[in-house]
């Protein structure tokens, strides 16, 4: 799994480090249309074009023929079944190229969260830290220590949450450097990402999970945990972004399903795509 | 889960909800417009007008003269230093309301910080008003309100930044008491006293502890308690918010939140909504958001504190008031509404609740005394960091600026500057005696900050709106009343027990004491049911204003109050007629005591009192003038607040309009 998270977060990063000075609106329409530059292609080459155009000229016509008999309620009702029948074909043919799309779709989501969906912190504001071990794990008796790299500090005692399996810790970022926290259970060492670019647009991982293939499709940031590790989950709870527009702040994935769909159907004429 | 404690009077929950229902609509009260600005008028001359409540010239005077205070000393020199006369009662509502308006409470309607309503006799806020919307649709449990509520801001007459708009003048006035809701301007205005908590109250904080403790929610304000175990080292409770106007009832809402606390170690997590945060004992949070939903897509956000007094032997967690947010008010707060946005996004959340400093917590040891002033001091550090950028915009015009920490420091510490104060304890006196002076001397820097950014074209007023003096004593108003014959309650009544006159025979009673200076004849035509004819109005009053001024304290042989000053008589404009009959202006060192302003009757006549809430300002205004230091030299011997407002429009050539009563002091 991780190479696979690998690979689609080098060619997200290749798109995206030329935005990373920028508003990250300019990376945000850039990967929306490309993206949906490239579903219209896989829409096209996987989809029935042929049945597609059918199916939409015959809703077209079952939609007039609703209109124009809307007295008679025989045809009416009759009109109607018939609209649905052809809404049917209609979804039965987008099945293919849905399917198809899904699942690189997801792995894209996954790696955008990493670069829209959290903000750097600032100087001197605080994140937690929270480690959840494996269910086994008696949370009150292990010897647990927090390496932090420069410009971070471990700001509290840990605090151990004996029924959820969990210690958390307070970091202050006291210096923009980033590196890697460590946290050392035992003769155990576990490693966790803490990125603090200055850039505008930057990749932060939050989570490194365990081998879990769900939990990793999900937090593609980082090489999971080793499997006999005891630590299920490392997180580092950075604070949530959203996209300023005009004042109105939106989540990234509203943004990123609104443009791609306006690129898409602004698109469909110059690539000959019936969708 | 966390079981409220029971209010410790039923009487005071009614009045409570009588006066505090409206808060239920505080969702959709509907926002003006961004005022677009007409093209500005650049003035040569500039004003700069410090607000620092309660700054009193005597110790101002003493302070100066030790070198303490070299910029107060550095100003005075380049023009005045005299005490201003401040309004009768000094109250900081009614003063603040004459130096807004240039009148005196006759032509503002502002006379206490309590008024009374003359239907039903109950104590009614004299600021504002809220009013829920008029028209909705009720299905089952839920209510859809079709209209907008309304707040009503009731101070009356015009604000003197609204005349030097008409003039095109720009003016920043900033977090200035008596103005919530902001009055209708295109100038930047910020509310400042009088502004509400989200739940709808003047403050009240929450505390959650596993230690037996009582809190009385008082007056518009104060505290809850709520009852916790702490089970696995977990707490679970609820943060109460404001009341849900979609339900029936309008019940209040609420915010569910867990502390998880380490077994070792003297520190917890803290966790709701989409917020987790650590906390190490005896710490402070900062400002966290929280959210209060109605239903689903309609809610108001608001910010909070959390300090984490003790984990263990007992838990101890205090969260203080919720303050409207400044990012997304869900009240009015700012003129116009995009001025409080963007001061959040500049400086992130910061107190907007009129007086910010949780005296209710000290009051009630919630919080001790140097936990009460490292939230002070948080208070004064945001002041001054969003006056240092109004003074880097301040270009043209007028700005005032208004400091609490003055005010609300004196008021809880002044028990440790007088030796004979009742609440004096000379080992915290060590300890706390120089906190007012320090305070005073925080008020120098800002001050200093301030010369160091104008230009020699500004004119510099600092300006308080009265002095201070110790508050030993309680005198309770409505027994007086009641002994010599004014106020009569129903036959079998104990005194001590009536509240909210709730046992008075008012076919008897010809007078009666609501707020903290003011006394009301029971007037035939006015008072729902009053028994004074009019024309025994005048002897009554009289009488009433010659025995209340030769009342003597048995154990001191001082007189009690100083003057009882006849509202008819020391009032002008045109609502005179809403004022109360007699104002009275205490002796030094005397007050209304704490629960004759509710329609209470307590036993005794004078009161010691042994609270933290030790200095104040309810006497007669000779006794506690306010000060005015100015860069100009003021020409006026014996200047009052609305002379200040004279004065600051004749300095931009404005004619004074015919209502503002003050003369300029320049």
């Amino acid at each position: 799994m991780w190479w696979l998270n690998q690979a689609v977060g080098l060619v997200v990063k290749i798109f995206l480090l030329p935005f990373t000075g920028l508003n990250p609106w300019a990376g945000m329409i850039f990967i929306s249309l490309v993206t949906a530059i490239l579903m219209l292609f896989i829409y096209k080459k996987t989809s029935n074009q042929h049945g597609i155009k059918e199916a939409k000229n015959l809703i077209k016509g079952y939609l007039l023929e609703i209109r124009l008999f809307q007295n008679d309620f025989g045809v009416f009702l009759g009109g109607l079944k018939r609209l649905f029948a052809a809404n049917l074909r209609y979804l039965a043919n987008n099945l293919k190229p849905l399917l198809v799309m899904i699942a690189p779709i997801f792995l894209l989501l996954a790696q955008m969260n990493l670069w829209f969906g959290y903000q750097v912190p600032q100087r001197g504001e605080t994140l937690l830290l929270k480690v959840e071990f494996n269910q086994s794990v008696e949370v009150d008796r292990l010897d647990l220590e927090v390496e932090a790299p420069p410009g971070v500090i471990v700001d509290s005692p840990p605090v151990r949450i004996i029924d959820e399996n969990e210690v958390d810790w307070r970091l202050k970022i006291v210096d923009l450097q980033g590196g890697q926290l460590v946290i050392k259970n035992g003769g155990e060492k576990y490693a966790k990402d803490i990125s603090l670019p200055l850039t505008r647009l930057a990749r932060l991982s939050t989570i490194r999970v365990s081998q879990n293939i769900w939990e990793q499709l999900l937090n593609p940031g980082e090489k999971p945990l080793p499997r006999e590790a005891e630590i299920k989950k490392i997180e580092v709870v950075y604070p949530s972004a959203r996209l300023n527009l005009f004042g109105l702040k939106i989540h990234w994935l509203v943004a990123y399903f609104v443009l791609s769909i306006i690129f898409g159907f602004g698109l469909k004429g110059w690539f000959k795509v019936e969708i | 889960m966390a079981k409220e404690k029971e209010d410790s009077s039923l009487s005071r929950r009614r009045f409570l909800e009588l006066i505090l229902s409206t808060s239920a609509g505080l969702a959709f009260f509907p926002k003006t417009g961004f005022l677009t600005t007409k093209g500005r008028h650049q003035t040569a001359r500039k004003v700069l007008v410090l607000g620092l409540d309660g700054l009193d010239p005597v110790l101002t005077a003493e302070l100066m003269k030790d070198n303490r205070l070299p910029n107060f000393k550095k100003l005075a020199a380049a023009g005045s230093f005299l005490p201003l006369g401040s309004s009768v009662p000094p109250q900081s509502p009614v003063a603040w309301a004459n130096f807004i308006t240039g009148t005196d409470p006759g032509g503002h309607a502002i006379f206490d910080f309590v008024h009374r309503d003359p239907k039903n006799y109950m104590p009614i806020f004299s600021a504002s008003e809220s009013l829920p919307g008029k028209h909705e649709i009720k299905l089952g449990d839920l209510i859809l309100p079709l209209s907008g509520g309304k707040i009503n801001n009731l101070r009356r007459g015009r604000a003197f930044w609204q005349i030097l708009e008409d003039y095109d003048i720009p003016a920043t006035v900033f977090k200035i008491p008596s103005n919530y809701p902001p009055v209708e301007s295109r100038q930047k205005t910020f509310s400042g006293m009088g502004t509400p908590d989200l739940k709808g109250y003047y403050g009240l904080f929450n505390f959650y502890t596993n230690e037996y403790k009582t809190i009385t929610e008082e007056y518009g304000g104060g505290g809850r308690v709520h009852d916790v175990f702490v089970i696995g080292n977990r707490v679970e409770s609820r943060i109460p918010g404001p009341n849900n106007p979609f339900k029936k009832g309008n019940p209040e809402t609420f915010v569910d939140f867990k502390v998880f606390i380490d077994p070792v170690h003297p520190v917890a997590k803290i966790a709701y909504q989409d917020q987790e945060f650590i906390l190490k004992e005896k710490e402070w949070s900062g400002w966290k958001k929280i959210k209060f939903d109605f239903i689903p897509g309609q809610g108001v956000s608001g910010i909070c504190l959390f300090y984490l007094k003790e984990v263990r032997p007992k838990f101890k967690l205090y969260v203080s008031p919720i303050n409207i947010d400044p990012a997304d008010p869900a009240l009015p707060l700012s003129t116009p509404d995009s001025y409080s946005r963007e001061l959040a996004k500049k400086f992130g959340p910061f107190f907007t609740k009129g007086l910010p400093a949780d005296t209710a917590a000290l009051e009630n040891e919630v919080l001790d005394e140097n936990e009460f002033l490292a939230q002070d001091e948080l208070v004064y550090k945001e002041s001054v960091a969003i006056l240092e950028a109004e003074l880097k915009n301040f270009e043209s015009g007028l700005l005032f600026y208004y400091f609490s920490n003055t005010d609300q420091r004196q008021h809880m510490f002044y028990r440790f500057l007088d030796k004979d104060h009742p609440a004096y304890e000379e080992k915290l006196a060590a300890e706390f005696s120089p906190v007012i002076p320090r305070t005073y001397e925080e008020m120098d820097k800002v001050l200093q900050m301030c010369l160091e950014k104008i230009d020699s074209q500004t004119t510099v007023i600092v300006m308080s709106d009265h002095g201070f003096n110790p508050f030993r004593w309680g005198f309770n108003l409505n027994t007086w009343l009641l002994q010599n014959g004014y106020h009569y309650l129903l036959p079998g009544t104990r005194p001590e027990e009536v509240t909210l006159f709730e046992q008075t025979d008012w076919s008897r009673t010809k007078a009666y004491g609501v707020g903290l200076n003011a006394l009301y004849l029971n007037l035939k035509g006015r008072e729902s049911q009053g028994i004074v004819q009019p024309i025994e109005r005048e002897i009554l009053t009289r009488q009433l204003a010659n025995q209340l001024e030769q009342l003597a304290d048995p154990r001191t042989g001082e007189k009690v109050i100083l003057k009882a000053y006849i509202s008819r008589e020391v009032y002008h404009g045109p609502f005179v007629d809403l004022a109360p009959d007699i104002i009275l202006g205490f002796n030094r060192n005397y007050r209304i005591s704490w629960n004759s302003p509710l329609g209470n009757f307590p036993r005794q006549l004078i009161e010691d009192n042994g609270q933290k809430w030790s200095g104040d300002h309810m006497s007669s205004p000779a006794v506690i003038p306010g000060s005015l230091i100015s860069n100009l030299p003021v020409k006026l011997a014996d200047p009052a607040l609305q002379d200040v407002t004279a004065g600051i429009l004749s300095l931009f050539g404005i004619k004074i309009p015919p209502e503002v009563t003050g003369r300029p002091i320049f």
